[in-house]
Order: C-alpha cells, then sequence, then structure tokens
C-alpha cells in the first residue's frame, strides 16, 4: 500500500529472525560469519536443485487438474538435497550441537527469507493497491524459520551415531516429513 | 554483532558496486501496481464556441471514491448511478470542491424507466453549460463496477451513525477504493480539420439550369462525445440524404427521367457546433470562386434534421415562401403528399425568425438565410431547443424504421413533383412515383446501424476518419464531382476549439485507510513483544531443564 506497509510487512518478517539471533546466545560465538556461509551453501544448494530439475524433469502435458503424482513426487525427492545442504553445512562447524543447529537453520532460513520474499514484498508492498497476500507473505516467513530449525535439529539427530535405537525411527518419519511436506499438502 | 556485520557488509560491498547501481535503479523506478479494475470513461465535452468555454476543464484524477449520500465530500472521486443522478446532487458535489465526479450508465439503455432518460436528457444543457474544473466522467456499468459502487456506498453512508468505538473500527478496517485515470492534463487540439462533403447530379438541358441543394450535418452531440451516437439527429438526416442521393442518380440516369434542375448535395461537419461546415462552405462558394453553383440560380435549399420516428413533419423557415416561387412549390407539394398518400402523416410549417442575437443558430437552414439563400429545415422535431438534438441517450432503438421511410417517401416524391413539374401537368396527388422497391427501408435500416455504431462527434472524426471516407465512398457511387472542404479554425480568433483526453483508463485501486496501517504496526509491535518474551521465556525453561537434569 505504501513504505509504511512495506514497513509493516518486512519487520513482520524479520524480526523473529533478529530475536532468535539474539537471544539464542550466537552473538556470544561470533556466528555471524558462519550464519552468511550457511546462506550461501543455501544459494548453491538451490542451484543446483533448479539445474537437476530443469535437465531431468520435463514440463508435463497432461490435461489440467490431472495432479502429476508420479512426478510431483521426483520433484519433491530433490528436496532431500536440501537436507544434504543442512548437514553440510554443520559438519563443517566445529562446537556444539544446538549451535550447528541453530547457526545452520539461521543462516538458511535468512538466506531463504533475502532470496524468496524480500522482492515480491518491495515491488507489491509499496503499490497503492491492498492485498492480504503480503502479510500472509511475512507470516509464512516465521513459520518457515521454525521450520528449518526443526529440520536441522532432526538431521542433526538422524546423523549421530550415539542415538539410541528406539528414537531412529521416529526421526526417520519426521524427516521424511520434512522433505515431502509440499507434497503432502497437495 | 553490528560491527562484524559491518566489517562483513563492508568487505561485500566493495566488490559488489556494480550490483548496488542496480539495486538503486530498481528502488528509484516508478511503480505500477495490479488494480483490483480497470475500465474506460469517457469525459464530458469540453470546447470553446466562439470565445464561450462549455463543459468539464479538467482530465486527471487520483482520489477517493465516495457515492454521493456522503457527509464528506470535498476533494473525493462523487460515483453516481444514472438511476439517482439529478441536478441538486450534481450541484451539492460541485458546491462542496468534490475532486471529480463519475456517472455510471447502465450497459443497456433501454431498461431505464423513460421518466428517467427524458429527466437526464433535459439534464445535459444544463450540465454543459455550467462551466467546471471538476473532471467529470461516464461509465459503463458492469459487474465488478457495480460491487466496487456498492461497497464505495455501504461505506460512505456509514459514517454519519453508529457509535464512536464502531466508526473508529470501521474506518480503519474498512475497503476503500482509490479511483486514478492514466492520462494527461486535456489540452486543445491544434490544426483540427472539419471535413464536409459534396456531391452533384447535373440537370438535363445545358446552362443556367436552377440548382436544388440537399444538406445534412452527419456529426452528433451529446454530454459525452464517446458516447454519442445520434440516432435520430443526425443520423436519420444523413440516412434520408443518402437515399434521395440514389434515388435521384437512378432517375438522372436515364434520359426520358434526367430533369433540368441540378441537385447539389452536401454532408457538413461540425453541424451541432454551430454549422461551421457549412458556414465556411457557403463563404467559400460565394466569396472566393468566381463561378460556383450557389451563386447562379437556386431555386432552394433543403436541409433535413432529425426525421426519425415519429407522425409529426414540420417545415423549419425563416420567412413564409412566396406564391409562385420554387419554395412555395416544395412546400404545396409537401403539403400534397402528405394529404393525399399519407394520410397519418401531421404535415405544418414553422415559421421562426433569425435572431442574430443569439448564441448559437436554432437550425442549418439560417446559415443559408444569413446569404439570402432561399433555404428551409424539415424536422420532426417542433423546435430546435429539443432536448433530443443534444443528447447521449439518442442511440439505435431496435423499434422499426416506418416513420423514417415514411419521411424519406414523402420528401422523394415531394421533390420529384418539384422538379417533374407534375402538378402543373396535371398530376393528381396520389400517384405514386417511387414505388415500393425504390425506396427500401432495409437499406435505410442498414444505413443508421452503420452510422450509430460508432460515437460521431466532431471531435473524433478528422478528415482520414473511416466515417468520413466511407460517406464519400458512397456519394462517389451515386454522384459526381465529389469533393471534400475542410474547415479549420482561424488561428488568431477561432470559431471553435476542440480538446483532447475525451476518453481515459480509470484504474480503481482497493486502499485500506491510514490507521490501518498504524493498527497493523502496532499488533506486529504486540506479536514481537510476544514473540521476544516467548523466546525469552524459553530460554529460562531450557537452561532450568538443563540445570535439572545435567
Amino acid at each position: 500500500m505504501t513504505l509504511f506497509h512495506f514497513g509493516n510487512c518486512f519487520s513482520l518478517a524479520y524480526f523473529p529472525y533478529f530475536i532468535t539471533y539474539k537471544c539464542s546466545g550466537l552473538s556470544e560465538y561470533n556466528a555471524f560469519w558462519r550464519c552468511v556461509q550457511a546462506g550461501a551453501t543455501y544459494l548453491f544448494v538451490q542451484l543446483c536443485k533448479m539445474l537437476f530439475l530443469a535437465t531431468f524433469f520435463p514440463t508435463w502435458e497432461g490435461g489440467a487438474g490431472v495432479y502429476d503424482f508420479v512426478g510431483e513426487f521426483m520433484k519433491a525427492t530433490v528436496d532431500l538435497a536440501d537436507l544434504l545442504g543442512l548437514h553440510l553445512v554443520m559438519s563443517r562447524n566445529a562446537g556444539k550441537g544446538e549451535y550447528k543447529i541453530m547457526v545452520a537453520a539461521m543462516g538458511w532460513a535468512t538466506a531463504e527469507l533475502i532470496m524468496s520474499r524480500c522482492i515480491p514484498l518491495w515491488v507489491g508492498a509499496r503499490g497503492i493497491e491492498f492485498d492480504w497476500k503480503y502479510i500472509q507473505m511475512s507470516f509464512d516467513s516465521n513459520i518457515s524459520l521454525v521450520h528449518y530449525i526443526a529440520m536441522a535439529a532432526v538431521v542433526w539427530m538422524f546423523t549421530r551415531y550415539d542415538l539410541p535405537k528406539s528414537f531412529r525411527l521416529p526421526v526417520t518419519i519426521l524427516l521424511g516429513l520434512c522433505v515431502y511436506k509440499g507434497f503432502l499438502m497437495e | 554483532m553490528f560491527e562484524e556485520a559491518s566489517e562483513v557488509l563492508e568487505n561485500m560491498l566493495k566488490w559488489s558496486f556494480p550490483l548496488s547501481l542496480v539495486l538503486f535503479l530498481v528502488l528509484v523506478c516508478p511503480l505500477r501496481a495490479e488494480a483490483a479494475h480497470e475500465f474506460s470513461v469517457y469525459r464530458m465535452q469540453q470546447y470553446d464556441l466562439q470565445g464561450q468555454t462549455y463543459g468539464s476543464r479538467n482530465a486527471i484524477l487520483n482520489t477517493e471514491a465516495r457515492t454521493v449520500d456522503a457527509e464528506v465530500l470535498s476533494r473525493r472521486c462523487v460515483m453516481v448511478r444514472l438511476a439517482d443522478f439529478s441536478y441538486e446532487k450534481y450541484q451539492k458535489a460541485l458546491r462542496q470542491s468534490a475532486g471529480a465526479v463519475v456517472i455510471i450508465l447502465p450497459q443497456n439503455m433501454s431498461t431505464m424507466p423513460q421518466d428517467i432518460v427524458q429527466q437526464f436528457m433535459e439534464l445535459e444543457p444544463e450540465l454543459l453549460a455550467t462551466e467546471t474544473i471538476v473532471p467529470v466522467y461516464f461509465a459503463l456499468e458492469d459487474e465488478e463496477l457495480l460491487s466496487i459502487y456498492t461497497q464505495t456506498q455501504i461505506s460512505s453512508s456509514s459514517q454519519g451513525s453508529s457509535s464512536a468505538a464502531e466508526v473508529l473500527l470501521h474506518t480503519a478496517t474498512a475497503n476503500g477504493f482509490q479511483m486514478v485515470t492514466s492520462g494527461a492534463q486535456s489540452k486543445a487540439v491544434s490544426d483540427w480539420a472539419i471535413t464536409s462533403l459534396e456531391g452533384r447530379l447535373t440537370g438535363a438541358g445545358g446552362e443556367d439550369l436552377p440548382t436544388i441543394v440537399l444538406v445534412a450535418h452527419y456529426d452528433s452531440f451529446g454530454v459525452a462525445p464517446w458516447l454519442s451516437y445520434g440516432a435520430d439527429s443526425n443520423g436519420s438526416g444523413v440516412a434520408v440524404l443518402l437515399e434521395l442521393a440514389r434515388l435521384f442518380s437512378r432517375l438522372y440516369s436515364y434520359k426520358r427521367t434526367h430533369a433540368g434542375y441540378n441537385l447539389l448535395f452536401f454532408l457538413s461537419g461540425g453541424g451541432k457546433f454551430n454549422y461551421q461546415g457549412t458556414k465556411r462552405w457557403l463563404e467559400d462558394n460565394l466569396d472566393h470562386t468566381d463561378s460556383s453553383l450557389l451563386q447562379d440560380n437556386v431555386a432552394f435549399v433543403l436541409c433535413l434534421d432529425t426525421l426519425g420516428n415519429s407522425d409529426n413533419l414540420h417545415l423549419h423557415v425563416s420567412k413564409p415562401p412566396k406564391e409562385g416561387s420554387p419554395q412555395h412549390a416544395l412546400l404545396r407539394e409537401l403539403e400534397t403528399v402528405a394529404a393525399h398518400q399519407h394520410p397519418d402523416l401531421k404535415f405544418s410549417m414553422v415559421h421562426k425568425k433569425i435572431n442574430l442575437a443569439d448564441d448559437t443558430l436554432a437550425w442549418e437552414h439560417e446559415r443559408f438565410g444569413i446569404r439570402r439563400l432561399p433555404a428551409f429545415t424539415l424536422s420532426h422535431l417542433e423546435s430546435h431547443r429539443s432536448p433530443a438534438r443534444h443528447s447521449i441517450m439518442d442511440m439505435r432503438s431496435v423499434s422499426s424504421l416506418e416513420g423514417l421511410s415514411r419521411n424519406t417517401k414523402v420528401i422523394a416524391e415531394a421533390l420529384a413533383r418539384v422538379i417533374y413539374n407534375l402538378t402543373e401537368k396535371g398530376v393528381g396527388g396520389d400517384l405514386q412515383i417511387f414505388t415500393e422497391q425504390m425506396v427500401q427501408e432495409d437499406q435505410l435500416a442498414s444505413l443508421v446501424d452503420w452510422l450509430t455504431a460508432q460515437p460521431r462527434a466532431a471531435q473524433l472524426l478528422d478528415k482520414d476518419s473511416s466515417i468520413v471516407n466511407t460517406l464519400e465512398y458512397y456519394l462517389s457511387r451515386y454522384l459526381k464531382d465529389v469533393k471534400r472542404h475542410l474547415v479549420r479554425a482561424d488561428k488568431r480568433d477561432p470559431e471553435f476549439v476542440f480538446y483532447d483526453q475525451l476518453k481515459q483508463t480509470m484504474n480503481a485501486y482497493r486502499v485500506k485507510p491510514a490507521i490501518f496501517d498504524l493498527l497493523l504496526a502496532v499488533c506486529i509491535a504486540s506479536y514481537l513483544g510476544v514473540l521476544y518474551l516467548a523466546v525469552q521465556f524459553l530460554l529460562c525453561l531450557y537452561n532450568l531443564f538443563l540445570l535439572l537434569f545435567i
């Protein structure tokens, strides 16, 4: 609607990240540069995913309304690369468990925020026309922050070799849920 | 955190200067948002005639919408539906210095009751007479526009009532609309050429034959130029003239029926603006050329104006014709034909002296009368001030053209009787010269359909427009020496000035009031506060947990 509205949406999207960063004690560990590195890894992983999808999955020419289960399943499988990326970030960071999770998740989610939400907000929320979807988008970014923290935590748990056997199954299920979340929601 | 952040950013910025330049350009570029609804609007007339300004002066608009019952109208765009429109409301809006007025017309005018249509027709000249700086637009109603209107109405009318808290809540959450037009400010069109067309059928029998001139103006007029279709005034006149051209060219093509009169057909432009086309044509023919049909023997000039579906026919004269003159002959023939062949037609002569003190001339024949040429106008209207001559409601209705074809027959018969001198030769009044096949109602219907398919306001028809070209083509099929005649306004003292920006696209954007932004800011601040407290709380809990279990 106006710059003020843009400011509202931006603050709604960004402040939780700021709060999380401050309160999780990451600032004591001088983790800013590590978060940026995690963000760069996110960019790299996204690029690889896009190239992979473009090369190996031609556009589906079926009728509208027919949901291509197999194709979408395959595409969702590619999101496994996200998990690999998170694992990569975490393995490169030495330190305590929570520290690694938080760094990875923060960097990942911030990169996603900047890449996928800033431009629509800038272009759309600043116009004359008002639409609820910008508030929704900002709120959505909050939810995805929590989602990425959880995902990073589950990945970390998955890679711990001293995990009790009883925990393995739920952890795997949760991991699967993370990856196929988008697919299942359709 | 900020020191390390700034360090990192500094490093990044050093080798990303081009990127920041691009970013700067992106930031600075103007914004174009998607509108809730985009629709065409047609502006009210704006013109100067003989130094007098008429109509709405302004074209741009960027204001919030309100309906006419709202309390505060200043600097707002007032939206009115045709059914609720009245002159008092319009005056009220202007008095409160409204930003703009948008009048919503129904898509299909025939759904409107007749009295509303009549009332609006009478209001049109008054709307134009009050010169205003407020832009006045007309829009055709569709579903989305109607929904925008009802939403605006709900929010406008609830402003005066209910408690303070309700009003506050309402103003904070209401859905307002911002109306924006995309065009520029209106300015005068320079060097506009009004085109007129003439053609002739030469009589048989050598030099110095008397000439009969048939004239009709082809432009139309209404409160909004893009909506003036002018079916009756003067689409009917043009259709009759073209039919007469066709009929008489058929008669003149056979030696036996080639009469001793020259027939000159003239389609004048700018007729609704005090007959500019005719005026200049007369000046050129009488003052500036050596020999012209108009200078020699002119029997009479017959102007055709508004001959639609009605049972009346009036011959308007500025001077009653003298006995024995060709004008009197035509008058007599018209009476005879009407009486004998079409008894349901009421024919009469109306005498009105030319009043040069008036702003505009009444009928087209007065232009000829001023130059001492004998002329009259045939019309079914009794008075030149009739609102039907200047209305946007004058559209092609689906009714049949019985009246028009009957009037065509009457005129054709009367002219034929004058040209061939039939009364003196003893031919009775009952003899029909033109049979059924000659004057065809279908032909007239298709002509009127074509003429009313697009608006024919004088501001919209320049010399390359399709209507002018088609008329020229049609005339050249039946007449000889078809010529164009252009009228441009004088540079220093223009008789007429037209303005542009008559059709615009208006965008309606859904907006929230400013308070809503503040409300949202407060909500977001409180949400963030709660989040912060929750995180702190969780942190305490976590530390507590660690302490307890480790």
